[in-house]
């Protein structure tokens, strides 16, 4: 099978190109489509929004938009302050700090992968699209506080801008800037970690990693004498995301009791089922962006094996995978836990590292493409 | 005068002649009569609509009562079987699921030759080569929440719920895959079904067949299923019954 994987792997798609190429031929003057864009096989197929196919000329105007701090309204904060290349596109903050210097309601997400797993933005899912996430943050008054129309003035005077977004898309917009910013953030994948590299048939993994591998991929079933960490049930093989179809890819994941259980998702479809579910997000370069869960409340990967194989909390809409999961065989009532030993939670740690992709997170394409001091 | 009726006559004809080749292209050019075929799929729990969340079910086996917070399952390879034809749908794989606004799940199938097909033959889970590949087809996704990994292959049938029994809750989780537990259906049609160009078929899917076998199953004592391949056979042997047509009102 690791053969099939490895050969597979090798056919990396460059699909956006062959497709979209079509599109875009049929404007005159129009912009380039992007021509060195690839993704691994294994991550599976992708959509892009047929008004914002991915151009060279969006991904650099993006880009650029990413690290300027003119985006916020005090010219201090830009989508990079809170998104550092070297964490993967996190910040090492609890919960982000913005232009109003309080601390917002979550963690900084990372910035992977973006086109594949849920196809839904934010912790809570409240933007459907990157475009429709991308001017959340720049209006917000504790992130950004940028007024949209002030901004597309600003941007108007620059000359490079007016440049830019006249080759990207005709003309400076919010609808631009959202898409430029989109088209940027899509490019972002990071396809070359050990795991990756372990996939494409290139490395073996250390025993101690293949252990965690392993139990990375497993639900435990003691009357099957099979040991899990039962990370795959919200994280995908693969991607190590949530799942993308409907709300697949959000789970309470037993973060905290009853009378304490945030909205989460319910915040979006207004259902009690949905409360207290998060976005499970890419374990991708996780090494790289503690602190830990929506609300940064974990400090270390330890902390969060921890949780998981100790500290799960017990509310009405906490997973039955998890209320389930147990290495050891337990009673209904019984402390939820995993069961795991020092040994495997140090195994899924291991594995968790061979995540970590150096080239992602030194890839000049994706660097501030402004001179620094 | 006689000239110039010869050269009207011959006019005539060729014109006759060439309508009449218009027509007879026209007719062979003519696409043969196809058929949209809706399958709609209803689930439901015993007598009862399956209502995701909310809604209470008596343990098949024993005490309490069960909620249901997913149910889906794969139906793959989908075939309409005729006297002396079979048409197959490519690339069939559906993940029926039950969590849309209106609570059931439609598999269209777009330009069914006409034929009295009196047979539909589906699959219940995932084939066997499908199975051991990591290519998306269909709703088959190797990133999905149907897919074990890559060497165990994709859980087929899923439910996923908790039991109440007195004050105690018991999470249940019943994930079935396993090549052998590829169950193959095959459910006779009314041959007038085809007639209209629009065609609806009703099926129901029974969540608790599953645990209706030679042995009820009560869900306090097996509140998951999982990787023991005893228990995945046994449920797959009820699920073969699981789908059906719908009784007429």
């Amino acid at each position: 099978m690791i053969r099939v994987l490895a050969i597979a792997a090798t056919v990396c798609a460059a699909m956006a190109f062959v497709f979209y190429s079509g599109v875009f031929g049929a404007r005159a003057g129009s912009p380039t489509p992007l021509q060195d864009f690839e993704a691994p096989f294994v991550f599976g197929r992708f959509q892009l929004p047929e008004d914002n196919p991915l151009t060279q000329e969006a991904v650099e105007l993006g880009r650029r938009l990413f690290y300027d701090p003119r985006l916020s309204g005090n010219d201090s904060v830009s989508c990079s302050t809170c998104h550092l290349q070297r964490l993967a596109f996190t910040d090492g903050k609890p919960t982000a700090i913005g232009v109003s210097g309080r601390p917002l309601a979550f963690n900084s997400m990372s910035l992977a992968n973006l086109m594949w797993g849920p196809r839904r933005f934010f912790w809570n899912g409240r933007a459907s699209t990157l475009e429709e996430q991308a001017l959340v943050p720049i209006q917000h008054p504790d992130e950004m506080a940028q007024d949209l129309d002030v901004l597309v003035d600003d941007l108007a005077e620059d000359e490079t801008y007016r440049l830019l977004f006249d080759a990207a898309y005709g003309k400076i917009s919010p609808a631009s800037i959202a898409a430029a910013l989109a088209s940027f953030q899509r490019t972002l994948v990071s396809a070359n970690s050990r795991y990756d590299q372990f996939l494409r048939g290139e490395i073996t993994l250390t025993e101690q990693e293949e252990l965690g591998r392993r139990l990375f991929m497993a639900h435990p079933d003691t009357k099957a004498s099979l040991r899990g960490a039962n990370c795959i049930d919200c994280h995908s093989q693969f991607l190590t995301s949530g799942f993308s179809t409907r709300f697949d890819g959000f789970a309470n994941n037993g973060l905290d009791a009853e009378a304490d259980l945030p909205a989460g998702l319910r915040g979006l479809t207004g259902k009690p089922e949905h409360r207290g579910l998060f976005k499970v997000p890419t374990l991708r370069n996780i090494a790289l962006t503690a602190p830990y869960m929506h609300d940064g409340r974990f400090a270390t990967l330890e902390e969060v094996l921890d949780h998981y194989n100790e500290g799960i909390k017990v509310s009405s809409t906490l997973s039955p995978l998890i209320l389930e999961a147990s290495n050891l065989d337990i009673a209904p009532g019984d402390r939820v836990s995993l069961h795991l030993t020092a040994e495997e939670t140090a195994a899924v740690i291991a594995f968790l590292h061979t995540l970590t992709d150096e080239t992602f997170v030194t890839d000049p394409r994706f660097s501030n493409p402004f001179p620094t001091e | 005068m006689r000239v110039i009726s010869r050269q009207a006559y011959l006019i005539l004809v060729l014109l006759l002649l060439a309508a009449a080749a218009g027509g007879v292209l026209y007719l062979g050019s003519r696409p043969a009569p196809t058929v949209q075929l809706s399958m709609q799929l209803y689930p439901f729990v015993g007598e009862e609509a399956l209502e995701l969340e909310r809604g209470r079910y008596a343990n098949p086996g024993g005490d309490g009562v069960f909620k249901v917070r997913d149910f889906q399952f794969f139906i793959s390879n989908i075939r309409l079987v005729a006297e002396n034809a079979v048409f197959q749908e490519p690339e069939s794989y559906h993940l029926a699921r039950f969590d849309s606004e209106d609570g059931m799940f439609v598999i269209g199938l777009e330009d069914v030759p006409r034929d009295s097909y009196n047979h539909i033959e589906f699959g219940i889970g995932v084939d066997p080569a499908a199975n051991g590949t990591i290519t998306s087809v269909g709703d088959l996704d190797p990133n999905g929440r149907m897919a074990w990994s890559w060497d165990v292959g994709y859980k087929f049938v899923l439910f996923e719920g908790g039991l109440e029994v007195g004050d105690t809750r018991i999470p249940l989780v019943y994930h079935v895959g396993f090549d052998e537990n590829y169950i193959q259906v095959s459910i006779p049609l009314a041959a007038a079904l085809f007639e209209r160009q629009e065609a609806t078929l009703d099926l129901c899917a029974d969540l608790l067949q599953m645990f209706k076998g030679e042995h009820t199953v009560d869900m306090s004592t097996l509140s998951n299923v999982k990787f023991d391949r005893g228990d995945a056979r046994m449920l797959a042997r009820n699920y073969a019954h699981m789908v059906s047509l719908c009784p007429a009102d």
